[in-house]
């Protein structure tokens, strides 16, 4: 996968590609609610559900990502987590590393935003 | 943590073979033994004077002309700390009227001015601009660049600071200042009488875009001007603190000044946009303001915070622990913190579900916001730790944060939030949030550059004085408030009733106060007293291990001896012999052979050299572009609308001078030799040229303002019934689709003539520059008039249409101003078909405005028709 024609190892869109999976789902959820709670706030059990589906995939987008930084930081080779190194290989795994730590950041932040959705049955 | 090269690892980098002089050629990354060998003196002596004229300062008081990073950085932390001073006073002025109960000292409408001006100055004239200005002093030489990638664009930036900072801030002294809270919420703002509210509109966003300017030179100096080698793991953590403070600002001040736009058209000419009798909506301002507001908050904090993470590994005498989870938790906070602003409208009314969503997303920036704290408690606990006092400072710093960002937990919480909204308890949070997360830490980031950028030391004695009356008196302060806000206490009063619990904690406060303010007041005297008679201070004083301190023993203007090829996160602890070989010109670009002023453009990941770019050098014509910007802005407040007009063509003619005798000139040779056995292109164009990357973050900049605009129109749609209001007229289908269609074609022919031109076929090229903005003048004139039948004033949508519009043709008129730019260009030699650097940034500046222009006929002529 390549963003913008660079290749995983070499990008820094990489790295911000779970925390914009974030901000997509965020802009979504609360949108979403805005017109629904605006034009139709009886359905909102609806809404609830369409919510419980827009987090679902974005979890699973953001877990796919975990999983290629996760390779990319190739932590098991060596067990290094410094990459403080001059060489492509120390670029390439802190990319990895830094990538994996905002995807679980990014985890953690969606499940966050659509907890109160879990627990706020309507509009209100 | 040793750490070798060379050794084979990072061979498969080497520029192998000539690419011709298009490209870099020759040997790189430096061999070992190319480092060792010594530079003749004489050779030195003669590149010394030669950059030693090339950099050389205008003497005596034409330095203000001068453009350095060093010069134009120093006057820009004066002026913010200034600014800051002033505010503080009326902070000041405010206690007192507060002390004792029913006090006549200020009366309700001056309380007013001062509270509001207090907020906008601290905010807008202190704590942004002082991040900008101690970036554009720090960055380069934390890099080792030269100087700032477009020295020029700061001198901009500043002067336009200076005049509109003076603008506002002396509205003080006429009884003139806005007074309707920092936050202009209309309505009580657009029914303001006088000039109050145009002054802060019209002056902030002068200075937003002067913020807007400087975000992009640095995004920039750290995307494309970092030392060879410097990798982005490599990077001093100041410069990803930057990255992302940069990346903010550009997301977080473009809404704002889309709203000021809306705003001041509802001041002076009566477009109903917060209006609800007219369909508008007040609650449109609130969002586009702290869709501003709160990721300005962390535009504040993390370059303060930057600074710590500098000084901490200094104090602790060891490389920071926790890299990668610092850059994660920057990162991590440059987008949580865009989640959060409706926690400043949780007693709006919004939907419950809404206020929840705001309300876990301002508890989960809690998270990488805590990380960074802690990586920096654990190089504290492994290092061995020397209580230097800027480490004072940061600790202080560190203590006062939590403790606001504790409260800022509690206020996160919506039931808590609606008992405490507005009153003195947030006043208390915001403060600590604000004070132990900007003021201390940059104090303390004083202190410590002190030395480095005159120098001499600051007084061990006096900074601890001052710390511990600033510490002991802010706590005094700001403590009982929370008290005070408990007790019902709301903000924003100018007077209260005595004996309901209210005047003990309202004078502690005031003492505190003061005991700040003196500790303010010790602080300036150190700063600025007159130091000739002390020692001068050691190279490198507090013995840190980042490339800063590598500054020039002898106080050259040139920046760097020669620009050092890096290997390590700590070059002065970790690359033995780097001082001397950077002081001895043993590195990169060590000469000036043509006299003009350099630096390296390196690759955004790995930091491969690039290019070497000529930077511009001392000019007037920047002054007079800020001065003449001013006009644009300053003389609409008082409605002179034509002093206005041809103060802004005034204006664009000095940018136009300015672009045209000093950037992408056409060079004498296509390379040149940088030393090391390595030659560099002297012109590039495309996304490899500074001035492309300047032009592509400006433009997300503005996309993201046209899509604030967009959010404007959906805003309007879900929250109110008519909108469009029922048999309502529209714009009118056939002009609409024709200017859609002629925008699309202005765009086609600017990117075609950029194939031809580069292709060799120039008169082709020289063609397609004549129709383009022939086809994007009519499209504009289309688009204007397909909503002749629409009268603004009369209701909120046709006003968004107009407004929408408007905002499409201003930017419509820069593009065709670009494209006769290139046109010129090519009919005398500036612009070549190998050197067209101008004409790859005219088509970059199409592609955003291209699509958003036909985005904008799609919402004007088709939207509405659908929504309706």
């Amino acid at each position: 996968m390549s963003v913008f024609g660079i290749e995983r190892s070499r990008s820094l869109w990489h790295l911000i590609l779970a925390p914009t999976i974030w901000a997509i789902h965020f802009c979504v959820t609360y949108g979403m609610t805005a017109i629904w709670c605006e034009r139709a706030p009886a359905a909102s059990g609806d809404l609830r559900l369409w919510i419980l589906i827009v987090t679902a995939v974005a979890l699973a987008m953001i877990l796919g990502v975990a999983w290629r930084a996760w390779r990319q930081w190739d932590y098991t080779d060596d067990y290094d987590y410094e990459h403080d190194g001059p060489t492509i290989e120390d670029r390439r795994e802190f990319l990895g590393h830094a990538g994996f730590l905002l995807a679980v950041v990014s985890v953690i932040g969606v499940i966050y935003v659509a907890l109160p959705a879990a627990f706020v049955g309507s509009c209100g | 943590m040793s750490t070798t090269w060379g050794g084979g690892r990072i061979e498969d980098e080497t520029f192998v073979s000539a690419e011709g002089e298009h490209g870099p050629y020759g040997i790189y990354p430096p061999t070992e033994d190319m480092l060792n060998e010594p530079v003749d003196p004489e050779v030195s002596k003669a590149q010394e004077d030669r950059l030693r004229r090339a950099w050389a300062a205008p003497k005596g008081w034409k330095v203000i002309s001068a453009v350095n990073n060093e010069f134009v950085g120093k006057w820009y932390c004066l002026t913010a700390f200034s600014f800051m001073l002033c505010a503080g006073i009326l902070a000041l002025l405010m206690r007192v009227q507060l002390a004792v109960p029913e006090n006549e000292f200020l009366s309700a409408d001056r309380f007013n001015q001062f509270f509001t001006m207090h907020g906008s100055a601290m905010m807008f004239l202190f704590a942004v601009p002082m991040f900008e200005a101690l970036s554009i002093l720090l960055l380069p030489e934390i890099l080792r660049a030269r100087d700032m990638p477009f020295p020029r664009l700061s001198a901009y930036g500043y002067w336009c600071f200076l005049i509109g900072g003076i603008f506002v801030m002396s509205s003080v002294l006429f009884d003139a200042a806005p007074s309707s809270g920092w936050f202009m919420y209309p309505p009580l703002s657009t029914i303001e009488e006088g000039v109050g509210p145009d002054i802060w509109l019209l002056g902030l966003s002068f200075i937003e875009v002067a913020s807007i300017a400087a975000a992009v030179e640095l995004i920039v100096g750290v995307v494309k001007c970092r030392p060879p080698g410097m990798r982005v793991n490599l990077m001093p953590l100041y410069a990803w603190y930057v990255l992302v403070v940069g990346v903010m600002i550009l997301f977080a001040f473009p809404p704002l000044i889309a709203g000021d736009f809306l705003f001041e058209m509802q001041r002076s000419f009566d477009w109903p946009f917060f209006d609800p009798e007219r369909g508008g909506d007040p609650l449109l301002w609130q969002h586009l303001f702290w869709i501003f507001g709160h990721p300005e908050v962390y535009i504040v904090f993390l370059p303060s915070i930057a600074l710590a993470a500098m000084i901490i590994p200094t104090a602790a005498q060891r490389p920071i622990v926790g890299y990668n989870w610092i850059v994660l938790s920057a990162v991590g906070v440059g987008f949580l913190s865009f989640g959060l602003w409706v926690h400043h409208m949780f007693t709006t009314g919004l939907p419950m579900l809404s206020l929840g969503f705001f309300s876990a997303a301002s508890e989960a920036v809690v998270i990488p916001t805590g990380v960074q704290l802690f990586a920096f408690v654990a190089t504290l606990m492994v290092g061995r730790v020397k209580m230097i006092l800027p480490m004072l400072w940061i600790a202080g710093a560190m203590a006062v944060f939590t403790a606001g960002g504790l409260t800022g937990v509690m206020i996160a919480l919506a039931p808590f939030d609606w008992q405490v909204h507005d009153t003195y308890f947030i006043v208390a949070h915001l403060h600590y949030t604000l004070f132990g997360g900007m003021i201390f830490p940059i104090i303390g980031g004083v202190y410590y550059y002190y030395p480095f950028f005159t120098k001499k030391m600051m007084s061990e004695r006096l900074g601890r004085w001052s710390f511990w009356l600033i510490f002991t008196g802010f706590n005094l302060t700001f403590l009982p408030m929370h008290w005070t806000g408990l007790a019902g206490m709301p903000r924003r009063v100018y007077s209260y009733p005595g004996g309901i619990g209210w005047d003990l904690p309202n004078m502690i406060s005031t003492v505190g106060a003061f005991v700040t303010a003196a500790g303010v007041a010790v602080f300036a005297w150190d700063l600025l007293r007159p130091k000739s008679h002390q020692p001068r201070a050691p190279r490198n004083p507090w013995k840190a291990g980042t490339l800063e301190w590598a500054d020039d023993p002898n106080d050259e203007q040139w920046g760097v001896r020669s620009v050092p090829f890096i290997t390590t996160r700590y070059p002065l602890w970790q690359q033995p012999k780097i001082l001397e070989r950077i002081d001895a010109g043993r590195y990169y670009l060590p000469d000036a052979q043509e006299g003009l002023r350099e630096t390296i453009i390196t690759s955004a990941v790995d930091a491969r050299p690039q290019s070497v770019t000529a930077v511009t050098g001392p000019a007037w014509c920047t002054i007079f572009a800020a001065i003449f910007t001013g006009g644009a802005f300053i003389f609409p407040t008082f409605s002179w609308y034509l002093p206005a007009i041809i103060s802004g063509a005034f204006a664009i003619a000095c940018v136009i001078y300015w672009l045209w005798t000093s950037t992408a000139q056409v060079p004498a040779a296509p390379s040149k030799d940088v030393s090391l056995g390595l030659r560099l292109p002297v012109y590039v164009s495309g996304n490899k040229a500074p001035g492309w990357w300047g032009v592509f973050i400006s433009m997300l900049g503005d996309a993201t303002a046209f899509a604030s605009l967009i959010f404007g129109v959906f805003f309007y749609w879900t929250s109110s019934p008519d909108f469009p209001p029922e048999g309502s007229a529209h714009a009118d289908p056939i002009w609409i689709a024709g200017a859609a269609v002629l925008y699309a074609l202005a765009w086609l022919f600017v990117r075609t003539a950029r194939g031809v031109n580069r292709a060799g076929a120039v008169t082709t090229g020289r063609a397609l520059l004549v129709a383009a903005p022939l086809a994007a003048l009519g499209a504009g004139a289309a688009l204007c008039w397909s909503l002749i039948a629409l009268d603004p004033t009369s209701h909120a949508y046709p006003a968004m249409m107009w407004a929408v519009a408007v905002w499409t043709c201003v930017h419509t008129a820069a593009g065709v101003i670009m494209m006769c730019y290139c046109l010129a260009g090519t009919i005398f030699g500036k612009l070549t078909p190998r050197y067209d650097a101008d004409l790859w940034n005219t088509t970059l500046f199409w592609h955003f405005h291209g699509t958003s222009a036909i985005i904008a006929c799609a919402v004007i002529g088709w939207l509405p028709r659908v929504l309706a």
